[in-house]
Parts: structure tokens; C-alpha cells; sequence
């Protein structure tokens, strides 16, 4: 029996060999058992910005593990990619900020600088290390206000081992990967077959089995979007899978990383109307969909309106609890930013540092329809909302 | 109509012609004491430190009333004097940190050191201004990192005025006032008949028809908690009012300032069972109740669960939104903060200076029954 058992895997770890990881099957004590929580589609999406950040390294399994334990929605990450091709979850291209590659004197000669869309940047680059030299270094709080205890803890991990975090959740998890700095990526590493870093990142979630459109049945098993700041990667994508993908606008004077183009031309009505054929929604800066004055917010911007318009989901970010980022409206208080965010200007998803202050703000504030009570206590529920209503 | 209310209005004018100040009645469009929505007393109370100072400077009239707007239970002020024994509202004895006096060069001249509870301090001290002085000046906000567009815009209220505003609410709402530095301003300032900062106190309450205690009629009318770090302080008044009262405990390493009693001696059970006749509950500084280590919670210690059996309410302060002031467990969300001290330690009462968000938190988790 046992040998049957290990034929198929000895015959796929052949098939493997050049990959530079193996596949990562499924344990088999997290089987497909049981019937997972489906994801809730009925308030707007709680999407991890980089796991739960606010509490743990960024970008770390512990950060995504906590965050699917805090209710969220999607977890959210970054792709880049190492010297030998090896797609990982990073958000800065340089290592620098979170992680001690400070303490490594032996890559104190890798230091270097690039043009970043149109910046020299300074510093050690994912792309001048190998995974295996990437694997030795260890994350840390990217802000000195937040919990510092976990530094020098956790790995980098590959954008397959995030995959494998939200295939093992206990419940339907959607992922939400960005196609981060492809201009970059493409310019400092090279695939075989011609491949670029666009169709790595399409095949490694083919490779686990992503795909569908919006809420299709396939989608519901495993919900995904793709992000990026580059039109271009999203368009030519588009021919290789039908995921919904999400534009990403940087502040108002940041061009496209791309195609040069502006913050008002990407944003415009007619823009909208070619963008639509290839993504599903937007995710602006917060700050530009309502703009801010002496840390008070000004009258929002039409961005908003425009965009539902053309049935393009608006998903802003980030939303994070620390004083230092919110406006002077919100008194200091994240449940006050989240309330106007999605009863006044009425976004479709939240991309947040903090997952478990969105999570108790929704489930308060909008608690999703519970299909487990039965008559009685449908009843019950009913009448306790309708009581504060009655007439004295 | 007009002449039934004015003859005892001059009545009581040319009584109270030697006052400072004439007492504020209620505004008659303000009358409509029979609707007014009762004090909520089924949910800990939201005590609205120095007003909604997250928000607006604190102790200032819009900063009170905003947290009236934003649902507080008590507004909570600190009485001090000023030179000619005008009881006013404000927390520090000094008022660098908190007004314009530094802009004021006419008062450049009155900075003075004084001995505060055996240390020195450097200042200019509200003892040392007369209140017509005092009101030339403009409040600020106190931290930095809080809206400082107020900064200049509102002047120091008194405490009459401070009651006018609990008094002309839409609902009842209770006041808090703090018998603050009592021994110092007993030596600073002198009133006529020999009478004491307490006394002028209390007779300022009564003025106001303040009486009745806990949960009596009269109470539940005008709430009122009288909170002092003086104990001998409240040990006084408790023959001259029945309202109740609650004895404030500073940090671990602060000695009393009137009986120069350590923490563990005034947290002990026997000072616990010698306070009780006289006070309602005690305020502890939350530090000391649930002792912090590397801006990480460590075990409670059991003084809430002591002061609960003897039927001692627990009011502690201060609970802020800032990032600066949540521990780390809090993952810098003041709601977990007050979960935690709601439900996990379970106390009476919490001083915040952010009067909406509580009021927010124990809405969606603990609404109020709806009466029918």
C-alpha cells in the first residue's frame, strides 16, 4: 500500500526536478474533509494589507496565519522575485527596511544602486540574492511604534509557500498577490523559455489551481484578485487567465511605472472605459479619493462615483490604527475612519494593517446573515431588531 | 408671566451681590427637566476626562460639551482657585501647559517656584492670577499630536460654569469634579470666614441643588461623584454632603499628598476597610491595577477583585486612543483596550479622553435596553 502511495510521488518529484522548489501538496491531515466557511461576499472585503501587519512583521507566514485567525478576508502580498528566478513575498525591492541584512557581513558587498521609476534607490536589491541567500536573512517591523518582539524571527517565505497558508486555512481565504515593480523585475532577471515575470506569477497560481471570474463557482472555491500599479502586466495577463485584477493608482504625482502616464489620465472617464475591459476595480490611495488638509479631510473627490459607475469595485488603501494616520475627523479612532470609509463614501474593500479592527468593526456594525439559527431564534433576532423602532 | 420670575430672581441677585460671579440658572428654553433622558446606570459609567480633550483642549466649555454630543455619562473637570478664590477648572496648578500665558508678556513677571507635593515646580501658577486675569487667557491642547486648531480660542471656565453646562444638557448628565491640590491651594489662597477650599466646594454643589446619595432620587436627578487624591479631604466633606464620593490612588511611588501614605498602605485591606464609610470607590492609576513590563500586560493584581468585595466601585484613568498609550496587546486598538478592561478585569467606571469611541464600544457590544 505504501508503495502505491509513493509511485505517483516519485514519479511528480521526477517531473519537479528543475523547479526550484516542489510542489507543496496538501497535508494530508488538512484534507478536504470537511465543508470549508465559503468567503462572505456580502459586506466589503476585509483585505489583509501585507497579513496582519500591525502586530507582526510584515509579510511573514506568522503575520498571515494571525490574520486569517483575525477573520480576514484576503490575504494580501507582494511578489517580487530572487537572483535565480524564485518568486517571494516582499513589498520593498530593496531589503533594507525589514529585514537584518544589516548584521550580514557577508553580503556587506552587495550593496547597490538602481533607477527605480525614475529614482536612484541605494541599497541591497531581492535580485542580487539568491532564495537560498534570501532564506538565511530575517524579517522586522518595518515601524519603530510597533511591536518589536518578532524581529529576527521569520523568514522571507516564496509566493508558494503563501499560497500553501491560504489553501490550509480553515476556511475559504482568498489571496490578493501584486505584481510588484515588473519594469524592475524583468529588467534584473531572466527566465527561461523567454518567460517573463508576468507569466511566472499566472503560472504559479495556475499550478494551484486559481483561476475563474468574479464569483464564478470556481472563484468561490479560491478567490483571488491580481493587483499591480502597471496596466501593461494586467492587459497581457488577461490573455493567460481569467482572475479578476484589480489596477493599483499611486499618489497623485506618481506616473505610471509603464506607460508614463499620469494620476488624471488614469483616473479619467475615458480611461475607465478601456480599463474595464481587463479589471474589475481600482485601488487608489485613500488620500487621493478624498483629499486632505491640515490633517483634516477635504470634500471627497467623484472617484468613487465614477468608478461604480462603470461597475469598477473601488478598493482603497491602507487603513491603519496608529494615530500618526488618521485624520483629525476620525478623533483618533480606526472605527470612525472605517465607518465613514464604508457608510459614507462606500468603498467595496479595505486594504488594512489591522485585520482584527476591521473585522470587529464589521461584525458589530454589519454581522453577516448567521443561515445556522433556526425559526425560533430567526424570530427572536428579528424582534430584538425591530424593538428599539417600536413606539413608546 | 414675566413678573412671577423676576421678583425672586432680584431677590436672589441682591443676596449674592458680594459672589464673583452670579449663579447660572437654567436657561428656561432648557426647562424640560420631566423628559429629560435618565443617567444609564445598567452599563459602567463613561467618565469624559476633562471633557472630549482627544479632541478639543481640555476642560474648556466646547471641549464638555462635545462629550455630552458623543454620549458621555459624567463630564470630569478638576477644581483649583484662582488668587481672589474663584474655584475654576482646570488640572494642573501651572498654566504653561495648557494656555497662552507664555504669549502674554504683561504676566511675564509672575512666574514663581513652589514646593508641590515635595517637589519644586516652576510657573505660572493659577493661585497667583485673579480670575478676571485668568479669563485673558486662551486654552491649548495639551499633546501635541492632537488637533492644536483650538489652540488660543477658549478661556478657562469656573466651576459654575462648568455645572451650567452638565445643567442645560438635553439629558441628564452627571458631573465629576476633583477636589485637586487641596493642601496647596489651602496654603496659596484664603477665603472669608476662615472657610477652606473644600468648603467653598461643597457650597458651590449645594448652590446648584447637587444633594442625595448614591442612586437616591435626588441623585439620580443631578449625578455627581466628588473624587479627591486627598482622602482627609473627603473624610471632611462627609459631614457636610451625603453625595458620594471617590478616593483617587496615584502611581505606585507617590505618597499622598495630605497624609503621606505609601501605595501599598492606602490599597491594603485594612485602609480599604477604613475608607468605606466614607467614599462610593476608588480611582486607581490603571498601571498599578494591571502592572505593565516592556509596554506588555503582566498578571492583574487582585485589587479590583478586593475593592469589589467590599462593595467598592473601580474608576480608573485613563484611557487614551494613542498609539503611545496602548499596550502592546491592544494592537493599538483602543476598543481592545476597553474589552478587556470591561470584560476581562471588569470595572465600574473608565476615565477616557475619548469619550466617542467608548461611547461607541459600549453601544455595539452592550447597547442599552430600549425603554417601552
Amino acid at each position: 500500500m505504501i508503495l502505491t502511495r509513493c509511485l505517483p510521488l516519485i514519479w511528480l518529484s521526477l517531473l519537479t526536478v528543475c523547479a526550484a522548489g516542489r510542489t507543496l501538496h496538501p497535508l494530508p491531515v488538512k484534507g478536504p474533509k470537511t465543508v470549508k466557511l465559503q468567503l462572505q461576499t456580502s459586506r466589503p472585503y476585509n483585505i489583509a494589507h501585507r497579513g496582519s501587519n500591525g502586530e507582526i512583521p510584515e509579510e511573514t507566514t506568522a503575520a498571515y496565519l494571525k490574520a486569517i485567525e483575525e477573520g480576514t478576508d484576503f490575504i494580501e502580498t507582494d511578489i517580487l522575485s530572487s537572483k535565480d528566478g524564485v518568486l517571494i513575498c516582499f513589498h520593498d525591492c530593496i531589503l533594507d527596511e525589514t529585514t537584518n541584512v544589516a548584521s550580514h557581513k557577508e553580503f556587506a558587498d552587495r550593496k547597490r544602486t538602481y533607477d527605480v521609476q525614475g529614482f536612484n534607490i541605494t541599497g541591497f536589491f531581492t535580485f542580487d540574492f539568491t532564495l537560498k541567500e534570501l532564506k538565511q536573512l530575517r524579517i522586522k517591523q518595518r515601524y519603530a511604534f510597533r511591536d518589536q518582539q518578532y524581529n529576527g524571527m521569520y523568514p522571507i517565505i516564496t509566493f508558494e509557500e503563501f499560497l500553501t497558508i491560504a489553501r490550509d486555512a480553515p476556511r475559504v481565504v482568498g489571496i490578493y498577490p501584486e505584481i510588484k515593480n515588473p519594469v524592475l523585475m524583468n529588467q534584473h532577471v531572466k527566465w527561461p523559455g523567454g518567460k517573463k515575470f508576468e507569466d511566472k506569477v499566472v503560472e504559479t497560481l495556475k499550478k494551484y489551481g486559481y483561476g475563474g471570474s468574479y464569483l464564478s463557482k470556481k472563484w468561490l472555491k479560491k478567490p483571488l484578485f491580481i493587483q499591480s500599479f502597471a496596466p501593461t502586466s494586467l492587459v497581457y495577463i488577461s490573455n493567460l487567465t481569467d482572475s479578476p485584477k484589480v489596477l493599483l493608482i499611486d499618489d497623485v504625482t506618481m506616473p505610471t511605472q509603464d506607460t508614463n502616464q499620469t494620476y488624471a489620465e488614469i483616473t479619467s472617464d475615458a480611461y475607465f472605459e478601456y480599463i474595464k475591459q481587463y479589471v474589475v476595480g481600482i485601488g487608489p490611495w485613500k488620500d487621493t479619493i478624498v483629499p486632505v488638509n491640515n490633517n483634516y479631510v477635504l470634500a471627497p473627490t467623484d472617484l468613487v462615483k465614477r468608478a461604480h459607475a462603470h461597475n469598477l469595485q473601488v478598493h482603497p488603501y491602507t487603513y491603519r490604527n496608529e494615530h500618526e494616520f488618521l485624520h483629525y475627523n476620525f478623533s483618533q479612532d480606526p472605527y470612525k475612519e472605517y465607518d465613514y470609509w464604508i457608510n459614507e463614501i462606500g468603498v467595496d474593500g479595505l486594504f488594512t494593517d489591522f485585520t482584527g479592527s476591521l473585522h470587529n468593526f464589521q461584525e458589530w456594525t454589519s454581522p453577516l446573515p448567521d443561515t445556522s439559527k433556526s425559526p425560533r431564534q430567526l424570530l427572536s433576532q428579528i424582534a430584538s431588531l425591530v424593538l428599539p423602532y417600536a413606539k413608546a | 408671566m414675566g413678573f412671577k420670575y423676576f421678583l425672586p430672581l432680584l431677590l436672589l441677585s441682591l443676596l449674592v451681590a458680594n459672589c464673583a460671579s452670579r449663579p447660572l440658572y437654567r436657561l428656561p428654553s432648557e426647562a424640560k427637566h420631566a423628559t429629560k433622558k435618565p443617567l444609564q446606570t445598567s452599563r459602567p459609567y463613561n467618565l469624559a476626562h476633562r471633557g472630549s480633550n482627544g479632541e478639543l483642549p481640555e476642560e474648556t466649555a466646547p471641549a464638555y460639551m462635545r462629550a455630552i454630543e458623543e454620549g458621555a455619562d459624567f463630564i470630569e473637570t478638576d477644581i483649583l482657585s484662582s488668587k481672589d478664590g474663584v474655584l475654576i477648572c482646570h488640572h494642573d496648578v501651572n498654566l504653561d501647559d495648557t494656555t497662552d500665558i507664555a504669549d502674554h508678556k504683561e504676566f511675564a513677571d509672575r512666574k514663581r517656584t513652589y514646593e508641590v507635593q515635595g517637589m519644586n515646580m516652576t510657573g505660572f501658577f493659577t493661585v497667583d492670577f485673579t480670575l478676571k486675569e485668568l479669563k485673558t487667557l486662551g486654552a491649548k491642547q495639551r499633546y501635541p499630536f492632537r488637533d492644536q486648531q483650538y489652540n488660543g480660542k477658549f478661556p478657562i471656565i469656573t466651576f459654575d460654569e462648568y455645572i451650567s453646562i452638565a445643567l442645560d444638557a438635553p439629558r441628564v448628565v452627571g458631573i465629576y469634579p476633583e477636589i485637586k491640590n487641596p493642601v496647596f491651594i489651602n496654603q496659596q489662597v484664603k477665603w472669608a470666614d476662615g472657610k477652606k477650599f473644600e468648603d467653598k466646594f461643597v457650597e458651590t454643589l449645594e448652590k446648584y441643588g447637587y444633594k442625595g446619595s448614591y442612586m437616591s432620587e435626588d441623585w439620580l436627578k443631578q449625578p455627581i461623584f466628588i473624587q479627591s487624591f486627598a482622602a482627609t479631604s473627603l473624610v471632611y466633606i462627609s459631614s457636610m454632603t451625603d453625595s458620594p464620593k471617590l478616593f483617587l490612588i496615584d502611581d505606585v511611588t507617590i505618597l499622598t499628598e495630605d497624609t503621606n501614605k505609601t501605595y501599598a498602605e492606602i490599597t491594603s485591606d485594612a485602609y480599604l476597610d477604613y475608607i468605606k464609610p466614607y467614599v462610593i470607590g476608588i480611582g486607581p492609576w490603571k498601571d498599578t491595577i494591571v502592572p505593565v513590563n516592556n509596554n506588555r500586560l503582566m498578571t492583574p493584581t487582585d485589587l479590583v477583585a478586593r475593592a469589589h468585595s467590599r462593595n467598592l466601585q473601580v474608576h480608573p484613568y485613563t484611557y487614551r486612543n494613542e498609539n503611545q498609550f496602548l499596550h502592546l496587546e491592544f494592537n493599538q486598538d483602543p476598543y481592545l483596550e476597553y474589552d478587556y478592561w470591561l470584560n476581562k478585569i471588569g470595572v465600574d467606571g473608565l476615565f477616557t479622553d475619548f469619550t466617542g469611541s467608548l461611547h461607541n464600544y459600549q453601544e455595539l457590544k452592550s447597547p442599552l435596553p430600549q425603554q417601552q
